[in-house]
């Protein structure tokens, strides 16, 4: 739930609560007189993760054959023409299962974002944030599901015909969905792991 | 900002399919380290050192500190510096003489929980049943970093 993008009323009494706990939590902590408050558009700027509901998805589409086209010019000169990962000094990642056309386990098909992502937002999300290395930023939304839909298409998780958007994307039922150990309930005061003492 | 796991990519890297893993893998326990005197640095000589170093943890505030200045041997009480806030670096002190031999020098801590700064062998006993001293502990590392003290003075990373 992202705290930001709407007014703080509307999400609910329970994140309410913890807000307000959270706040006067912070106003008893003592202040050191340095750094000022982010200024809205500051908050804007870094308020960028998209979660699973994909509800921070901005407008826009695309499909496969479009993403094979901007693959070739934005991300095939690091990640390999066919998706293999780069050779030194260039190690980016490889983004194909290893072996296409078979149900391979994603925990055993090496660590492919776009195929073992329980979330298929969380592969539009790191696109957006971080790619092309260095160029962060100049892919548009279009470009982006597009190539969204190129790297789920080549790992069998789409059809090639499938257009993608901010409805038909968090839709999408990723093989690792429910293939990773849940995340502990921690509350401040929990060890980190029930009954271990380090 | 968030007020919870948001599962973009910065979560993404933490899964495991491990529940055990998954937790270490996200908190780091009560952890400290040496900085003074710490692999790559000279000691003039014999003498009068102050050992210094920092603790923090994922838990909270740090609640003790405690250097060994003999490989584990025994354990002295550090003073720490300042307040020990939750989630902060916590500087703490010792005073030491040193006599000239090799030794080696540790440090661990605990946090507010009450969780301990283990070695790797330590760790091995827990989930393996028998010390190990190379054992590679799951999830991030927060087990005693030990720095061995040369007869000429050199110090030098004790796992090394």
């Amino acid at each position: 739930m992202r705290v930001l993008s709407r007014p703080w009323w509307t999400v609910g009494a329970p994140l309410a609560l913890v807000m307000l706990l959270g706040v006067s939590a912070l106003a008893q902590g003592p202040t050191y007189g340095l750094g000022r408050t982010p200024t809205p558009e500051e908050l804007r700027a870094w308020d960028i993760s998209v979660g699973p509901t994909g509800e921070e998805l901005p407008p826009g589409s695309g499909i496969a054959a479009e993403g094979a086209r901007i693959y070739r010019i934005r991300c095939a000169g690091c990640h390999g023409r066919n998706l293999e990962g780069g050779r030194a000094p260039r190690r980016a990642p490889r983004l194909v299962k290893t072996e296409p056309g078979r149900d391979v386990d994603p925990w055993d098909a090496g660590r492919i974002l776009p195929y073992r992502s329980p979330y298929a937002t969380t592969v539009w999300d790191y696109i957006n944030r971080g790619m092309p290395l260095y160029q962060e930023g100049t892919l548009t939304a279009d470009q982006v599901y597009a190539l969204t839909a190129f790297l789920l298409f080549r790992n069998d998780v789409i059809a090639e015909d499938m257009v993608l958007d901010a409805e038909s994307l968090p839709q999408i039922e990723m093989p690792n969905r429910d293939g990773w150990a849940p995340l502990p309930d921690w509350k401040p005061g929990s060890p980190r792991l029930p009954g271990y003492p380090f | 900002m968030v007020d919870r796991y948001y599962m973009n990519y910065n979560d993404y890297g933490h899964l495991r399919r491990d529940p055990v893993r998954a937790a270490l893998g996200y908190q780091i326990g009560p952890k400290s380290v040496i900085t003074r005197p710490s692999g790559g640095q000279q000691l003039a000589g014999p003498g009068f050192y102050e050992v210094s170093g920092l603790a923090w943890s994922g838990g909270g505030a740090i609640s003790r500190v405690e250097v060994s200045t003999d490989a584990g041997r025994s354990w002295n009480e550090a003073e720490i510096q300042g307040t020990a806030h939750r989630m902060a670096h916590t500087r703490f002190r010792l005073a030491w003489n040193w006599d000239g031999q090799e030794t080696q020098l540790m440090s661990r801590c605990t946090d507010e929980v009450g969780q301990v700064q283990p070695s790797p062998s330590q760790v091995a006993e827990h989930f393996e049943g028998a010390p190990d001293p190379t054992y590679s502990v799951p999830g991030l590392d927060n087990t005693i970093q030990p720095w061995r003290v040369a007869g000429d003075g050199s110090v030098h990373n004790a796992r090394a």
